[in-house]
């Protein structure tokens, strides 16, 4: 049998002289290559943090792939970073092991019939597969402690099941069932479905916009409290758009969004837009177009006039090949890699169908096919092509130019200690960069195209995975924009408990940026002290939902189930308990001289510049715009409690810091009052039995009956847009149903790392070169919840 | 015969005195040759190449330091640090684990590396970087004896970063380019305080031979000139690349800068290289301000008393430094280079001021 | 927005900025003697997970209705059902997909699925991660170095790490969901074209068919009928609901 590269390490280790020698070192000296390439990396971090401490078992986590032996592939593998996988597996020296930990990386996950991911086990030879989505550290850890084994001789999977005969029986013959998916044959799409609402302010705004837009716009219509949708032509698109901005006050592009309906040979476009004055605030103007079904259809781009619709616009044309003309981004494609499928958005491409009953000798699931560029696993040596194929691209022309300029550039990431999962290339001259060009999408797991294939509710699960730091925000903002179609009012009990978990979920992306942040600037203290608190969040956590990081607790109408007083009770302690490590962590991190004196004055964004790249959250607070959802648009039980948004004038990184320390303290005081209001209710359902129907016993607790109450969800024909205060910023779900189907026609999210996207660049533009690390991670750009 | 003789008078005349093992070596002569190999082993010069400050001293610094290292840090930072390996012994041989496993691995000289350069380099600088040991003395202990040691051992210590700079250079790489240059910018800023500094000291003391400087410390230097301490201290940071000063590797921006393309034993030789240097700058502390090997005698030690009070005042000095990891962030290049430029050059010439002060005081 | 709190980021002079390096100092001098270390020594010793944490699924063929609910909930697809010898479908999970939500366990109504606080497995082979019916029956064997439990205890000073010797249980059985009976009704007769999908989707054999006057009449056992609403989804006419007994 020819000897595979996985067999390889194995008998390195095993030849020569100091064979047992070699073997005790390697096994007590795993320095891992920290793949972060998704969720799963927050639970690695978690590993290396105060909680488990992985260097206990000799295995330090470093981010350089010549000095380290192996790597921990963490989730999926999108079909751009794949290339990077396979350069950093060749750039490590041998002996070098592999395991993949996450479903992701297995067969797929929740992503299982994405477009754009592969199988690790395709591109490098894995030693070790570590279930969980995502892994909990035990399992990481366990992972580990497997690798020692082999590299100690015994290669065994470390579950060992007792096989139990089924009852046998002469039942009859039963027939499968088909899928519980029902797609509308041709579906009705409409986003200007009419709807009475109490919203006097919306009447008078609707006469306002006919006044201003005469002759401009089709129609416009109430849509839904604080919706307004315009239908306008491609010719008037423009016009309208700067009418909006120009008599209006609109300043910022919330979302675009390209919907396809093939049938009727057309697309739609979208633009959802707001301004940040007091009175349109929480409004959203939705703009729509439609255009002919072509291979490259044409629309006027928005770009020039509102910069935030910019990266939107380039991203729907990897999606739907729809040219936004005017916008500079429109060669290439952006998000997406050179061999995923072109135009994977528009209806006509297919994914694979889920399959409900297994037969004997039928394979699990169809093969993914490899990206072109991997050599054969049996060659140890590329041939030049291979090679060349095997790069990343080099942006010849922003080479060119730079040499012209006397400009140096260099390529940071994929895979690089400090840039998450995204390509930054820097143009600096000297020590001041001068141009940042991102190049994203490295985790984009085509979240959008799956949630138009799964059911309702299974998109719960979905919508928290581009960001398991924040999960709860994510889930709630899905969920409230189906509670609105459906016009359920969830039980006040739900609404607290739900209240208090956001905010517990928000304390938790904070310190989980507030880690990350004290990595990039060398400090592992700050990085310690902060996930040990984070470590009590997700103790909380996993107390009321079951799961650390994904607890898919949010579901329409309520909770899943009630959470037990012990678990109030603690963390009610938490609120007062988290003040002594919170202290400490401040005086050796935040209140360090030298901390402040690198964020100082750093990547300043004005008001201006702030609203005109569409970022969003406390980065925008702090640049002076107060907007915030919680008190803009309320819901859940935000207006109920005594508590202040955080806004701050000096747009600096100091100034983005701060401004979440502070709105983090404000949760903790947000989460204490609910405690104690929730503490003195009743108990006595937290699902709204409007939609649990025949099985209202099940208000407390959805056990049994989750599919019977959820299978079969149907929201209402129209456009259900929702917009959510996660920790960094507004997540905006828009849900287009056709009515008839109990899949949505098209889910659009945008998530605030996007939006924020643009603004990192803008901030670090004229900083010296260590300041993009403390713009970036002021911003806590997190690159999953970006790519979607 | 003659030779052996006068070479035997010399080793004899310049013994490590141990009253404690000294019964033990009146058996001796009763062994052939052991006797000779003995002297020679205690004779001062060589006592100091072999055992200390010299290799045994040092190999065990470089071996159990940084495990020390991490466990401190792991203490302060609410985790524990290196353990599991031999967990009863909380994980003391971790170093020797990741030493071997770096010698067992694959070196990989990449393509674009300048390949001769690119292997000598990390050697080289190993062997450079053991020199200025042969200068130190640790109690009455020296391997050479001069009136210029301080100047010598600032000298060798000062080529340190034309190594570094040959290793970035040879990786041919972006990151390791860009943290070359910034090496070089770094050492320019703190390389002229730093030198103040131990002026300041040779002129308060009078001397530059590091056992009259001991002598005369009976109010140790650090004391006598605290501005000077801080400034030695601040540039031996910056000059070991330790936060907040470790602009030149930053791990998170340029993934090690110079070190980025080195792989196996060659990393392992950089890697310990920073700590050759920690060691050696702490020595050159210890002397400078610290009093050297002076303490309080330790009955039946003998002259390894003064050795015992070096290498606990070493060691104490290296774990400060490296303690600073817990505590810092990093300073970003122009800050860091400012700080070297104008406030630490100031304190080092107002050290240098109150060094002159102190001198004048003592003569009036 | 008037409510909304300033926040002005601290501007040090020389006083504070030496008086914070002295703090900053000093939480590592304090912490480096007297640490709060919150650090569980996996694998010598475990964290204690709460009753209702979610890892590896159990499954009792007892209780299993072959309502297919689970594999229809499951997000990722990892459950599917396969035929056992009985004829009757009965759910596999494959590990390489399952991403522990555990809506299958919330969709049993049966209390056939049961949650287990395994976690912590690696595998050899990816085949591996296939989990077939009859190895989901009882409760596996991992291997396990620990000898003591951890407990997070957040008291309201700090946290408190609360050390147990002895192992802790990896699964706790609860009771079943509360039953709310379901049967399925045929509520449009009429419309009934006699297909008889209904009868070939019943796993409990409750739906039975007889031939009248020519024309086919369809039965539904109340008695016999579980709810699992498998006939009610497959009704090519949709003429069947599920209703409460």
């Amino acid at each position: 049998m020819e000897e595979t590269e996985k067999d390889r390490n194995i008998r390195i280790l095993h030849s020569g002289v100091f064979t047992p020698l070699r073997r005790w070192a390697t096994k007590w000296s795993l320095w891992p290559c920290h793949f972060l390439t998704s969720c799963c990396g927050v639970e690695l971090a978690h590993t290396g943090a105060c909680g488990y401490d992985m260097e206990r078992l000799g295995t330090l986590n470093m981010g350089i792939s010549r000095q380290t032996n192996f790597i921990m592939v963490e989730g999926t593998i999108t079909r751009k970073m794949a290339r990077a996988l396979r350069i950093v597996w060749e750039q490590m020296p041998d002996p070098k092991f592999v395991n993949v930990i996450g479903a992701c990386g297995q067969r797929g996950g929740i992503f299982w019939n994405s477009y754009n991911i592969t199988r690790p086990s395709d591109i490098v030879p894995v030693d070790f597969f570590v279930p969980g989505c995502p892994i909990t550290p035990e399992s990481l850890l366990r992972g580990v402690r497997a690798v020692q084994e082999k590299i100690e001789g015994r290669d065994n999977t470390t579950i060992r099941f007792k096989h139990v005969e089924l009852p046998s029986g002469d039942g009859e013959e039963n027939r499968a069932p088909t899928t519980p998916k029902i797609f509308a044959p041709t579906p009705l799409v409409r986003v200007d479905v009419p709807r009475d609402v109490d919203w006097a302010f919306g009447n008078d705004l609707v006469k306002n916009l006919k006044a201003q837009l005469k002759g401009l716009y089709t129609s416009i219509t109430i849509t839904d409290k604080n919706r307004i949708a315009i239908k306008t032509t491609p010719e008037n698109l423009v016009e309208t758009s700067r009418k909006l901005s120009d008599t209006m006050g609109v300043d910022h592009v919330k979302n675009v969004n390209v919907i396809d309906v093939p049938h009727e040979r057309k697309f739609m476009v979208e633009y959802m837009v707001s301004g940040y004055t007091e009175e349109l605030m929480p409004v959203i103007l939705t703009i729509f177009t439609e255009i002919g079904r072509e291979a490259e259809p044409e629309i006027p781009s928005l770009t020039s006039l509102w910069e935030s619709a910019n990266y939107s616009e380039r991203e729907l044309h990897d999606f739907f090949g729809v040219q936004f003309k005017g916008n500079e981004g429109m060669k290439g494609k952006f998000l997406l890699a050179p061999d995923t499928p072109d135009t994977p958005l528009r209806k006509d491409f297919k994914l694979e169908e889920e399959q409900y009953t297994i037969e004997d000798g039928v394979p699990l699931t169809s093969a993914i096919t490899p990206p072109h560029y991997m050599p054969p696993s049996s060659s140890l040596s590329y041939s030049e092509s291979e090679l060349e194929d095997l790069k990343m691209p080099a942006y010849e022309d922003v080479l060119k130019e730079a040499e012209k300029n006397d400009e140096f550039v260099a390529f940071i990431g994929p895979h690089h200690s400090g840039s998450g999962h995204l390509r930054w290339v820097m143009r600096m001259k000297g020590d001041i960069i001068k141009d940042v060009i991102p190049d994203p999408g490295y985790v984009h797991r085509s979240m959008e195209k799956i949630a138009e294939n799964r059911l309702y509710i299974q998109n719960v699960p979905l919508t928290e995975r581009p960001n398991i730091t924040d999960p709860i925000n994510m889930n709630l903002g899905y969920v409230r924009a189906i509670e609105n179609a459906l016009g359920i009012e969830v039980p006040e009990r739900a609404k607290y408990i739900r209240t208090i978990m956001a905010e517990l979920s928000r304390i938790g992306a904070f310190f989980y940026d507030m880690g990350i942040f004290p990595l990039f600037m060398g400090h592992s203290t700050g990085f310690m002290y902060s996930f040990a608190i984070r470590e009590m969040v997700l103790e909380l956590m996993v107390r009321m939902t079951g799961s650390r990081c994904t607890p898919s607790f949010i579901i329409p109408g309520g909770i899943r189930r009630d959470i037990s007083d012990d678990v109030l009770d603690r963390t009610r302690k938490f609120t007062t308990a988290i003040h002594k490590r919170l202290k400490k962590y401040e005086n050796i991190f935040v209140y360090n001289p030298v901390l402040i004196s690198r964020m100082k004055e750093v990547g300043v964004l004005t008001r201006e510049e702030a609203i005109r790249c569409g970022i969003v959250g406390p980065f925008l607070r702090a640049s002076g715009v107060e907007y915030d959802v919680r008190k803009a648009e309320p819901y859940e039980v935000y207006d109920k409690l005594d508590w202040e948004a955080t806004t701050g004038d000096a747009g600096d990184c100091l100034g983005r810091i701060f401004g979440r320390l502070e709105e983090m303290k404000q949760s903790v005081k947000i989460v204490r009052q609910a405690v104690d209001a929730v503490q003195e209710m009743p108990r006595d359902g937290v699902i709204s039995e409007e939609i649990l129907g025949d099985y209202k016993e099940a208000s407390g607790d959805i056990r049994g009956y989750l599919y019977n109450v959820y299978g079969d969800l149907v929201l209402p024909k129209g456009e259900w847009t929702s917009v959510t205060e996660a920790a960094r910023g507004t997540v905006l779900y828009s849900i287009i149903s056709d009515g008839e189907s109990n899949v949505p026609y098209r889910v659009r999210i945008i998530t605030p790392c996007w939006m924020n996207l643009r603004g990192i660049i803008e901030a670090s533009k004229g900083e010296r070169v260590a300041d993009f690390w403390t713009v970036y991670a002021s911003f806590g750009y997190f690159p999953p919840e970006a790519d979607r | 015969m003659e030779v052996i003789n006068t070479l035997m008078e010399t080793v004899m005349s310049n013994q490590v005195s141990i009253p404690l093992i000294e019964p033990m070596l009146d058996l001796l002569p009763e062994i052939p040759m052991l006797q000779y190999m003995v002297a020679f082993m205690l004779w001062k010069p060589l006592f100091a190449i072999l055992i200390c400050p010299g290799l045994t001293v040092g190999g065990i610094t470089l071996l159990f330091f940084p495990w020390i290292e991490r466990k401190l840090c792991g203490r302060a930072q609410w985790r524990v640090g290196p353990h599991e390996i031999v967990w009863w012994l909380g994980g003391v041989i971790q170093i020797l684990a990741d030493t071997l496993r770096f010698l067992f691995q694959e070196v990989i000289v990449h393509k674009d590396a300048h390949r001769p350069y690119f292997l000598q380099f990390p050697f080289l600088s190993f062997m450079i970087f053991l020199l200025p040991l042969l200068f130190i003395p640790a109690g009455t202990i020296v391997a050479i004896q001069t009136p210029y040691a301080i100047q010598i051992i600032l000298a060798l210590v000062c080529l340190f970063p034309l190594f570094i700079l040959g290793l970035g250079w040879a990786s041919n790489s972006r990151f390791a380019y860009i943290g070359t240059v910034r090496e070089a910018f770094v050492y320019f800023a703190y390389e002229i305080p730093f030198i103040i500094a131990a002026i300041a000291m040779i002129i308060l003391y009078g001397t530059s031979d590091p056992l009259l400087m001991a002598s005369r410390q009976s109010i140790p230097g650090i004391i006598l000139n605290p501005i000077a301490a801080l400034v030695f201290f601040i540039g031996a940071a910056m000059a070991t690349s330790r936060m907040p000063f470790e602009i030149a590797e930053s791990d998170q921006e340029l993934c090690a800068g110079p070190h980025v393309e080195y792989s196996g034993i060659a990393f392992g030789l950089i890697y310990v290289l920073c700590y050759e240097k920690a060691y050696i700058l702490s020595a050159l502390m210890t002397i400078l301000f610290l009093g050297g090997g002076s303490g309080p005698a330790i009955a039946g030690l003998g002259d390894l008393s003064g050795v015992f009070w070096f290498v606990v005042k070493t060691y104490l000095v290296l774990t400060t430094l490296f303690m600073l990891r817990t505590v810092y962030p990093r300073y970003r290049l122009d800050q860091g280079l400012k700080l070297g430029w104008s406030p630490m050059l100031c304190l080092a010439l107002i050290g240098l001021a109150i060094s002159l002060v102190v001198v004048a005081v003592r003569v009036i | 927005m008037k409510s909304m709190k300033k926040v002005v980021g601290p501007e040090y002079n020389l006083g504070e900025k030496i008086k914070t390096n002295v703090y900053a100092v000093g939480v590592a001098m304090q912490e480096s003697v007297y640490p709060h270390t919150a650090t569980v020594f996996y694998p010598r010793e475990r964290k204690k997970m709460p009753d209702n944490f979610r890892g590896f699924i159990l499954f009792d063929p007892d209780k299993c209705i072959s309502c297919f609910n689970c594999s229809f909930v499951c997000p990722a697809n990892a459950i599917r059902m396969k035929e056992a010898p009985n004829k009757r479908y009965y759910p596999t999970v494959d590990y390489g997909r399952c991403i522990f939500c555990h809506f299958c366990i919330d969709s049993c109504s049966g209390g056939a699925l049961k949650a287990t606080k395994i976690h912590d497995v690696a595998y050899k082979d990816m085949d591996e991660m296939f989990t077939p019916t009859e190895e989901m029956i009882e409760l596996p064997e991992i291997i396990r170095e620990d000898k003591k439990y951890v407990e997070y205890e957040i008291e309201e000073d700090d946290l408190h790490l609360k050390r147990t010797k002895g192992e802790d249980y990896l699964f706790v059985d609860v009771p079943p969901p509360i039953q709310i009976p379901m049967v399925s009704q045929c509520i449009d007769r009429a419309s009934c074209i006699g297909c008889r999908v209904c009868e070939e989707m019943c796993e409990s054999g409750a739906i039975s068919s007889s031939a009248e006057n020519g024309m086919l009449r369809m039965k539904i056992d109340t008695d016999k009928c579980t709810g699992c609403g498998l006939c009610v989804k497959e009704c090519s006419m949709q003429i069947l609901k599920l209703e409460r007994k």
